[in-house]
């Protein structure tokens, strides 16, 4: 017997996906997936950020790691919460390990959720979430090709930053052919010089996401109540 | 890299599909990949190989047809091929397109035999 089935590969993630959507627009907040090579900087980003949105608003993280509690550790401080997911041998996050862990967090007083993903530059490009945008980072250690050899996940960017440029003048990195790589995959898209340590860019990064949020939100906003 | 990721998701699939068919054994498995998905197929055999074993697919084979890119310039509408690097439109030079084929994988069909 021969069964027709012309169906998406996937569907079964992406349909938990848009239930996470659901939940985070009845929330009111703005979910976001950082995604990268190992290393590139989310976690200190993240730090930051959330710091920075501070007091005003209030950011809910979830954190997938292949097996330490490092990351979420760092984030503790600041966070209204935190969910850690080993991910194990899986170099992504699927869907449904973020609808587990939503279960467990206060999202309804947050304002933002930001869920970093496993260190990869190319699985986590299949797996959507339910996030509502999708931020890729690339550190200037990594080099300038990363673009030209991971075109999908750029392709897929809402917003690409270009962490640690404190290290541009140190390290030989052409910025011009980033910039060209990337036009020539959506001529659109924005791209952030952030670094972390030095804090610069942090508050284009900042009004972006709050821009963002304004946008996604809108009228849903949370209600201050008085 | 990701196919094993992707190998992994079929096969869930794959058996649900054969459960509420009431399929009792899988002989083959077609797949639609799209280029621009990057799946590369000796790869993907490779991964199905491992996600097959001990399931009522452990003799099935699999047939993957790769799809050729096509994408549709949001400016000007025209359309066009694509490359994986580039997605410039030959009128407008710039890149804002919607992607008309082969940004999906597509699971097409299952062939097996039935329960009794
Ligand atoms: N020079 C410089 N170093 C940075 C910057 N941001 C982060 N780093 C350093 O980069 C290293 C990795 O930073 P993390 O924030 O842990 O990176 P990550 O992307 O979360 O790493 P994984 O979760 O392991 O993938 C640390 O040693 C940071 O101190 C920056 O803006 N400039
Ligand atoms: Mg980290
Ligand atoms: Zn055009």
């Amino acid at each position: 017997m021969k069964v027709t089935v012309a169906k998406r590969i996937l569907k079964d993630n992406d349909m938990i996906a848009d239930k996470n959507r659901e939940i985070f627009r009845d929330a009111g907040l703005l979910a976001v997936n950082f995604i990268s090579s190992p290393g590139s900087g989310k976690t200190t980003l993240l730090e930051k950020t959330i710091a920075e949105l501070l007091p005003e608003q209030k950011t809910t993280v979830v954190v997938g790691d292949l097996q330490t509690t490092r990351d979420a550790d760092r984030l503790v401080p600041n966070a209204l919460d935190v969910a850690q997911i080993n991910t194990g041998m899986s170099c992504h996050l699927y869907a449904n390990q973020v609808a587990d862990s939503l279960l467990g967090l206060n999202i309804s007083e947050a304002d933002y959720v930001f869920i970093e993903n496993v260190g990869n530059m190319v699985c986590p490009g299949e797996f959507d979430l339910g996030e509502n945008v999708k931020v890729v980072l690339l550190s200037i250690p990594e080099g300038d090709d990363k673009v030209a050899k991971y075109p999908t996940i750029f392709r897929a960017a809402d917003l690409v930053l270009l962490t640690k440029v404190d290290l541009l003048g140190i390290l030989d990195f052409d910025l011009e052919r980033v910039t060209n790589d990337i036009k020539k995959l959506n001529s659109n898209l924005e791209i952030l010089h952030i670094s972390s340590v030095k804090g610069q860019g942090m508050n284009e990064w900042v009004s972006w996401l709050k821009a963002k949020r304004q946008q996604n939100v809108g009228a849903k906003a949370k209600f201050i109540t008085e | 890299m990701h196919e094993m990721s992707i190998a992994v998701g079929l096969m869930d699939q794959v058996l649900e599909i054969a459960k509420v068919n009431g399929l009792k054994e899988i002989d083959e498995i077609e797949v639609e990949t799209g280029f621009l998905r990057q799946v590369i197929p000796e790869v993907m055999q490779e991964a199905f190989l491992a996600v097959r074993r001990e399931t009522i697919a452990q003799n099935a084979t699999l047939k993957i047809v790769e799809i050729a890119p096509l994408s549709e310039c949001n400016i000007c509408k025209k359309q066009f091929e694509p490359q994986l690097n580039d997605f410039l439109c030959p009128e407008c030079q710039k890149a804002d397109v919607k992607v008309l084929k082969g940004d999906e994988i597509i699971l097409k069909s299952i062939q097996g035999k039935e329960s009794k």
